[in-house]
């Protein structure tokens, strides 16, 4: 019996180091959420799916810098109104050769959230599809409501004042005439 | 008093100030601007342009274009080869980097210089000084064409082409198009199109 026992504790400490290691990349980090390849419309259906108060959808890339400086306010945004019903989906627009590049960003801001990439080649398609009125421009943000309709949209860099405010807007008047 | 003046401030001061950065992009069947047509540019040859200079007898395509962007990276020998080729059309070319080297070394005059020698451009590559010149087309990123015929009225406006990221992946040549068919005498087929790019980094309104 107590053989089977010190067995038993040997298998959980080896299985449970095992499987910390598979999640743990070569230099220890966690392993990263995924970034899931999607086209203008695939993000549409992701934003009309009701499984939000407000979306926010932020078209970002790792060389734009004012999307890099407006970046931890929007990871602050979803941190404090997580709880409300706010997602954010941050799209970055980068070209997949960089993706390790976006990986290391995503993972020094603390997005430990499934993210989107832009997988469509087409820009006019992809730019149209998600409003008329971008100029294509980044970085650029889209706010829905639970009902997937566009309430507002912010060409350029914000802050986070802007980002709260405009999601409160959503929060406070989710069914506007 | 107080109060009126601060009404001032807010009916003068605050439309400037959003005109500085907005002013709404050039559409097709729009004029070349005529604030800053003849605003002499210096040219990485070492001489002063402006667009009237560059005009040509068929038509001007005038990009807005830079260093640094990776959309630019990505586009740039398939730019020169349209650059050169529609200068042998008869349309007269200019490349504009509006963007403020403070912001940004790499696009300094030095780089330019650099760049247009690496690629082959036989078009000028100018420095617009004030940004002012992208503030007047209404351009917001890198790269954008604006093609005016003879006239100087737009007939193209947006992306080099569909595919940024793969040249073999191309299915609709936008500018091309759009030059052979105003050589031709034709309807621009497409004639306003978007692609993602870099802001440009406009200096601080004077």
């Amino acid at each position: 019996m107590r053989r089977v026992a010190r067995l038993l504790g040997i298998v959980l400490v080896v299985g449970s180091a095992t499987s910390a290691r598979l999640g743990q990349t070569p230099r220890g980090e966690r392993q990263a959420a995924p970034i899931i390849p999607v086209t203008a419309q695939e993000l549409l259906n992701r934003v009309r799916d009701g499984k939000a108060q407000v979306t926010v959808v932020n078209l970002w890339a790792t060389f734009c810098q004012p999307c890099v400086e407006e970046f931890p306010d929007l990871v602050r945004l979803e941190r404090v109104y997580r709880d409300k019903g706010v997602r954010v989906f941050f799209v970055s627009t980068d070209f997949e050769s960089e993706l390790p590049a976006v990986r290391r960003f995503l993972q020094r801001h603390g997005v430990t959230y499934p993210t989107f990439l832009k997988a469509q080649d087409d820009d006019n398609a992809f730019i149209t599809t998600l409003h008329p009125e971008w100029s294509g421009a980044l970085p650029a943000t889209f706010i829905y409501d639970a009902r997937g309709r566009l309430r507002h949209f912010h060409e350029g860099k914000g802050d986070f004042a802007l980002f709260e405010r405009l999601v409160q807007d959503v929060l406070h008047n989710p069914n506007p005439q | 008093m107080r109060r009126r003046v601060w009404t001032w401030v807010g009916v003068i001061v605050v439309p400037m100030v959003v005109w500085a950065q907005t002013t709404p992009k050039l559409k097709p069947g729009d004029a070349l601007p005529a604030s800053v047509k003849d605003v002499k540019m210096l040219n990485v040859a070492g001489n002063q342009l402006s667009i009237t200079d560059v005009r040509g007898p068929k038509g001007t395509l005038v990009i807005f274009s830079c260093n640094s962007c990776p959309w630019v990276k990505a586009w740039e020998t398939r730019i020169a080869e349209i650059g050169n080729w529609a200068q042998k059309q008869g349309i007269g070319v200019i490349m504009i980097n509006s963007n403020d080297p403070a912001k940004n070394p790499e696009d300094s005059y030095e780089v330019m210089q650099q760049r247009a020698k690496e690629r082959g451009f036989e078009f000028p590559y100018v420095v617009d000084a004030t940004s002012d010149v992208a503030r007047a087309f209404g351009a917001t990123h890198t790269p954008e064409f604006f093609l005016f015929d003879a006239k100087g009225t737009l007939v193209y406006t947006g992306a080099l082409d569909d595919n940024a990221r793969n040249p073999e992946a191309v299915k609709e040549r936008y500018v091309k198009n759009a030059i052979e068919a105003l050589l031709a005498g034709q309807p621009i087929p497409v004639a306003q199109t978007r692609s993602i790019g870099c802001t440009i980094k406009f200096r601080e309104k004077t």
